[in-house]
């Protein structure tokens, strides 16, 4: 019985879900409807968020999407070869003045890059942190198992650090290169740095179709979702319409193919593809490089010397 | 199982790009053969929709839900290469647009995800689907049962890549550099993952949607079951493949007439007349545990103990008898197995199935 004006204790609980799939925090055993049609609402928002964001203007904007795609890279592949804790923190401090100069809020950035794949990978690697994993100098000893001494090795954290830094700063360079460049314009760069033209092309379609079928989805959930009083209570029921949805969703996606592929008939087309043409490299793309050629040497140098 | 950047280290990356490299190439002609100048939007459809099916949530029973990968399904709707090439698309929009596994690392997870999932499952499909009408229930169980398999070989591969890293890639004092556990974590993990709740919701998914074309969208199905027959009434009549005794007969009477070469030969066979000759202890195979020890000779009844009559009188002769008497008994065994196999099967074309769940109204 509730006291009269009084919020239910229940109520005024917070419950921390910090992953969306339910693995970390409180499991939240949501409507299965609800669930996909916030997914989908999410989907929206980040790729409206990414599309302003590129059109804003700041330095990684001006940036040719070329040179954009092929530093960032270059910096990718150095973040993979460092094998020291404080050169990754270097260059974590190196994508954060990137993002500032691309005038991202840095509040979003560090929580778009952190949320949730760094701190997933944070959880995944606790265990190893122990000597039961990566055996070797115990720092935090934990008493003793079975007459061996057991703890958190000075092996295990670094192995940690080293995993959650890198993973931490290969998220933010992969999403200040997409976060800052159109993806129009980031399909003919990959197509202008080798990726072959089916593949840029059959990714173009892909990403125009996923937003268009996206709203299939939507009104298939919304409709559902419209006609129930509670949410189902049988999971048979429940895995029966989303199996079903997902089949219907198939026969759209058919159908709209093949009128795409007769609307492209029907304009000229024969098999061949054009792209964007791209405009010339600019000065700024070129210190641009010398940049990022420099931090990526520094980094490596410095790594070398540790 | 995305795997995202920072896991594998940066040779392991590139392995993988190289092992995924002639994948494409393959699926690129395999696609361009089969559906001509339609494969772009139809390509670029399945991605999406692949895209798509990724995001759907499929309820579990213990009232929670989880994502499922599709790549079997749309490897049975558009065919295993058109899958591939599906299954890269939207890997790659997942890792570029969305961050969702690592630009390195998606060589990796086009192997895993794109490559052998689709393969392995397609191949669990028609394996477990031949000789069944388009609308059969059974088609529908062979779906679920190849998601079932595909998902389970993509993530024992990724465990596999996962726990290679330490091993491969540590530091002088023993700092692994990239992922951390080894294959007697990584294996145990993702297997007790995937057989469980992965597994179930892929097969719940793929399951729902060939039972839902089934029943309300059969040209669907038709896409990549050209020659498949709708009903059970139009499926051709079995053929009971006509097995060719002949050569079997030959070989094994080859055998028979060469079993006196046993008694021609000079000593013995290794390790069976004299045990201890075997030196197990060279091998550390000393230590036979007692409770095997104790079954070792539990059987005292044999016929002809040691291939011989009692007392080994007649050495041959015994020998002979025994080799006689060994290949009537496993011949009547097999023959007494197919007679029944084949009765069991007569017994259940005779019987008609039941009618296909399909035409809801």
């Amino acid at each position: 019985m509730i006291a009269g004006g009084a919020t239910p204790e229940w109520l005024l609980q917070g419950q921390v879900g910090i992953c969306p799939c339910g693995c970390i925090g409180t499991r939240r055993k949501g409507n299965v409807i609800e669930k996909t049609i916030n997914g989908g609402s999410r989907l929206v928002r980040q790729v409206l968020f990414a599309e302003d964001v590129a059109a804003t203007d700041g330095l990684l904007q001006r940036l040719d999407p070329r040179v954009k795609l092929v530093t960032l890279l270059g910096l990718l592949i150095t973040t993979a070869f460092v094998h020291h804790v404080s050169v990754l923190i270097g260059l974590y401090a190196v994508t954060l003045a990137m993002a500032t100069a691309a005038g991202l809020s840095l509040g979003l950035f560090v929580k778009r890059v952190w949320l949730f794949i760094p701190i997933f990978t944070g959880i995944v690697v606790i265990p190893a942190m122990f000597s039961f994993i990566t055996p070797g100098e115990i720092v935090v000893p934990f008493g003793t198992w079975f007459g061996h001494p057991v703890g958190m090795t000075m092996q295990g954290l670094t192995s940690a650090a080293l995993m959650v830094s890198r993973v931490a700063v290969s998220i933010s360079l992969v999403v200040l290169l997409t976060l800052t460049t159109p993806w129009n314009r980031l399909l003919a760069a990959l197509r202008s740095v080798g990726v072959p033209r089916l593949f840029v092309m059959v990714l173009a379609m892909a990403y125009r179709y996923i937003l268009h079928l996206l709203d299939a989805v939507a009104d298939l959930y919304v409709a559902r979702k419209a006609r129930m009083v509670r949410p189902d209570a049988d999971v048979a029921t429940s895995r029966r319409f989303v199996a079903s949805s997902a089949g219907a969703l198939f026969g759209r996606s058919h159908a709209l193919s093949e009128e795409v592929h007769l609307a492209m008939v029907a304009r000229g087309y024969i098999g061949e593809v054009h792209v964007l043409t791209q405009p010339r490299p600019a000065t700024r793309d070129l210190w641009w490089t010398v940049l990022c050629v420099a931090v990526a040497v520094t980094a490596l140098g410095v790594d070398h010397l540790l | 199982m995305h795997i995202p950047d920072g896991y594998l280290s940066p040779q392991t990356c590139a392995v993988m790009y190289a092992a995924a490299v002639p994948i494409w190439v393959t699926a690129g002609r395999r696609v361009k053969q089969v559906v001509t100048n339609r494969y772009v939007p139809l390509l670029a459809m399945g991605a999406a929709y692949c895209f798509l099916v990724m995001m759907f949530n499929i309820p579990v029973p213990d009232g929670t839900s989880a994502h499922a990968v599709g790549a079997v399904l749309v490897a049975i709707l558009l065919g295993p290469w058109a899958a591939v090439i599906a299954v890269s698309i939207a890997l790659a929009i997942q890792a570029l647009f969305f961050g969702d596994g690592g630009v390195l690392a998606y060589g990796a997870n086009v192997v895993n995800m794109a490559f052998l999932m689709p393969m392995t499952g397609y191949a669990t499909y028609r394996l477990l689907s031949t000789g069944t009408a388009l609308t059969a229930k059974r088609r529908a169980v062979a779906a679920g049962l190849g998601a079932y398999v595909g998902i389970n070989m993509a993530a024992l591969a990724t465990a596999i890549e996962f726990g290679l890293q330490p091993t491969l890639f540590h530091s002088a004092d023993g700092t692994p550099l990239y992922a951390p556990f080894h294959l007697s974590h990584t294996i145990p993990a993702m297997a007790l993952a995937h057989l469980t709740i992965a597994g179930t919701v892929e097969f719940a998914l793929t399951f729902g949607v060939i039972a839902y074309l089934q029943r309300a969208n059969l040209p669907i199905l038709r896409i990549n079951h050209e020659n498949v027959p709708e009903d059970e009434a139009d499926l051709p009549a079995p053929v009971t493949p006509r097995i060719r005794w002949r050569w079997a007969a030959i070989a094994l009477g080859a055998m028979v007439l060469l079993t006196p070469l046993g008694l021609l030969a000079p000593g013995g066979a290794f390790g069976e007349d004299a045990p201890e000759e075997l030196d197990l202890a060279k091998y550390h195979l000393n230590a036979v545990p007692e409770g095997l020890n104790h079954y070792a000779g539990f059987w005292h009844n044999a016929l002809f103990d040691g291939y011989a009559f009692s007392g080994d009188s007649h050495p041959v002769i015994g020998y002979l008898v025994s080799a006689v008497v060994g290949i009537l008994v496993a011949g009547a065994v097999i023959l007494g197995l197919v007679a029944s196999l084949r009765l069991w099967r007569n017994d259940d074309s005779a019987n008609p199935r039941p009618e296909p769940t399909g035409v809801t109204t």
